[in-house]
């Protein structure tokens, strides 16, 4: 990101963060503002930052199963699909993630941060 | 699913009297106060009764005007631009939603009115006090809501009301979250304005609301339009209730609040809001043994919303929304609530809380199960 990208970043309250080798757009709560520039190498790197050294298959399911289906509907899954389709409860899932079910698993699926109701 | 979100909109709905008013459209629904011919008569005289219907369910008198909006934000909306002067100063609190607060702000930075928003205690409750305090020459009304959306505390209006009609200021009232569950006097306890919103305890459709203003009270059109009234005249009447009211009134929605209502009054007749609050009671009691549950203001029963906000310890306000939702199937909503001076000031600005709020149709059964899934997600690893 050249230095006209990060100042454009500041001023909407966006930063820059260097996850594995490769700098990207977050927002103010560490979401990627582009999901495109989502990778495993960046999934792995945010995982890190939130104390989770490894990220194990089990992640990976949830991770996989989140961007799959936002990749293929445009959108997040609603809470019934997530439970139905990755086969674990909520709140497995919310247990598995150190940022849990929001900051954790969607945000390092690199799902668009929902906004509603904050 | 178990429906606790009905501080947000009601549901399930009185199915017999949104059909029935269905019924009544389909056989009815001409424009009302758009044409000589009977069918459309016969509207008007619909609708005209269902404002003097409500203007009496307010505590209103006959001579009190009725004005239709879509909600309670656009009812708040028009009052607060029909009222305001260049210049003048208006007392609010820090426990509105954003449909007061952001009006207001919007005209502060016009640099348009200047603004009093007086806090709340530890338990929520405004002290009449602090209203009589911020009081100015040029105030030109107070306005508060009688409950407050997030905490659920119901405020001393008739001692406000006293105090606004002693200093001659007009007291509004946004009646959003009690309308239905608390009776209420507007003539009796000195309120010259009044909000409403259908969609909430009223049990009606979204899309339907409005104002309820004493004789004396005369907000200015913010909007501008048809009437049916005085269509040569280049401006909009002065005459209500079309003075606040532009194009043609939402008819279904008028018809679906005036069956529902009938649901209301025999509900409140027969039980008044008891049987909620003793299950929320009954909730709140389960709720502060379950650790690392953290209550906000949830101690006086006596003026009290039945809905109850709070946090768990190490689980953020929006995941347990979702498990509650996806794994328990119990429909609770998380976040700001649209009022975030409450949040800042119960130090929940940055992820909100947890509501739960019970409605007509909530039952003992699902208290005891949405007791048994905080339970249960309370004693999950918490991170």
């Amino acid at each position: 990101m050249n230095g006209e990208g990060a100042k454009k970043a500041s001023a909407s309250g966006h930063r820059v963060s260097r996850l594995a080798s490769r700098e990207v757009l977050l927002d103010q709560e560490g979401f990627l503002v582009d999901p495109e520039e989502w990778s495993e190498e960046v999934a792995s790197g945010m995982a890190l930052e939130q104390g989770l050294p490894r990220l194990e298959e089990p992640h990976w399911r949830v991770i996989r199963c989140l961007r799959e289906y936002y990749l293929t509907h445009g959108k997040a899954p609603l809470s019934r699909e997530i439970k139905k389709k990755i086969g674990m409860s909520l709140l497995e899932i919310e247990a598995l993630f150190p940022g849990g079910l929001r900051a954790g698993a969607r945000r390092i699926a690199g799902l668009p941060n929902p906004r509603g109701c904050m | 699913m178990i429906y606790l979100d009905n501080a947000a909109t009601s549901f399930p709905k009185p199915a017999e009297c949104l059909r029935a008013a269905l019924e009544s459209y389909l056989e009815h629904g001409a424009s009302p106060g758009r044409g000589g011919y009977d069918l459309a008569v016969e509207a008007e005289e619909r609708v005209s009764r269902v404002r003097d219907r409500l203007a009496h369910f307010f505590g209103g008198d006959e001579d009190h005007h009725v004005c239709f909006t879509y909600n309670a934000t656009d009812a708040l909306n028009t009052l607060i631009q029909g009222l305001v002067e260049p210049g003048c100063h208006v007392v609010s609190s820090r426990l509105e939603h954003n449909s007061v607060l952001r009006p207001l702000h919007h005209l502060q930075r016009q640099e348009l009115i200047h603004i009093d928003l007086v806090p709340f205690d530890d338990r929520g409750f405004i002290d009449p006090a602090a209203v009589l305090k911020a009081i100015r020459p040029k105030t030109r009304f107070v306005l508060l809501s009688h409950a407050s959306n997030v905490l659920g505390t119901v405020q001393p209006v008739k001692e406000l009301g006293t105090i606004c009609r002693d200093r001659g200021v007009p007291l509004l009232l946004d009646t959003a979250q009690s309308a239905g569950v608390i009776p209420i006097r507007m003539k009796e306890w000195g309120v010259q304005g009044l909000v409403f919103t259908g969609h909430k305890s009223l049990l009606g459709p979204t899309g339907i609301g409005g104002l309820v203003l004493s004789p004396d009270l005369h907000p200015n059109p913010s909007r501008y339009g048809g009437t049916g009234l005085d269509s040569r005249s280049a401006h909009h009447t002065l005459e209500y209730p079309q003075r606040l009211e532009a194009g043609t009134v939402n008819l279904l929605g008028i018809l679906c609040l005036d069956a529902c209502l009938s649901y209301v009054e025999e509900h409140q007749k027969a039980h008044g809001y008891e049987p909620e609050m003793a299950l929320w009671k009954k909730l709140r009691d389960a709720m502060a043994e379950v650790g690392g549950v953290k209550l906000y203001c949830a101690d006086d029963e006596g003026d009290h919303l039945p809905l109850l906000t709070w946090n768990l310890e190490g689980h953020s306000a929006e995941d347990v929304g979702t498990i509650l939702d996806g794994d328990f199937h119990i429909a609770v909503r998380t976040g700001l609530h649209c009022a975030p001076l409450v949040h800042q000031d119960l130090g929940t600005i940055d992820r909100g809380a947890v509501r739960v709020s019970l409605g007509a149709f909530t039952t003992e059964e699902e208290i005891v199960e949405t007791i048994r899934a905080i339970s249960l997600i309370s004693r999950s690893v918490s991170r």
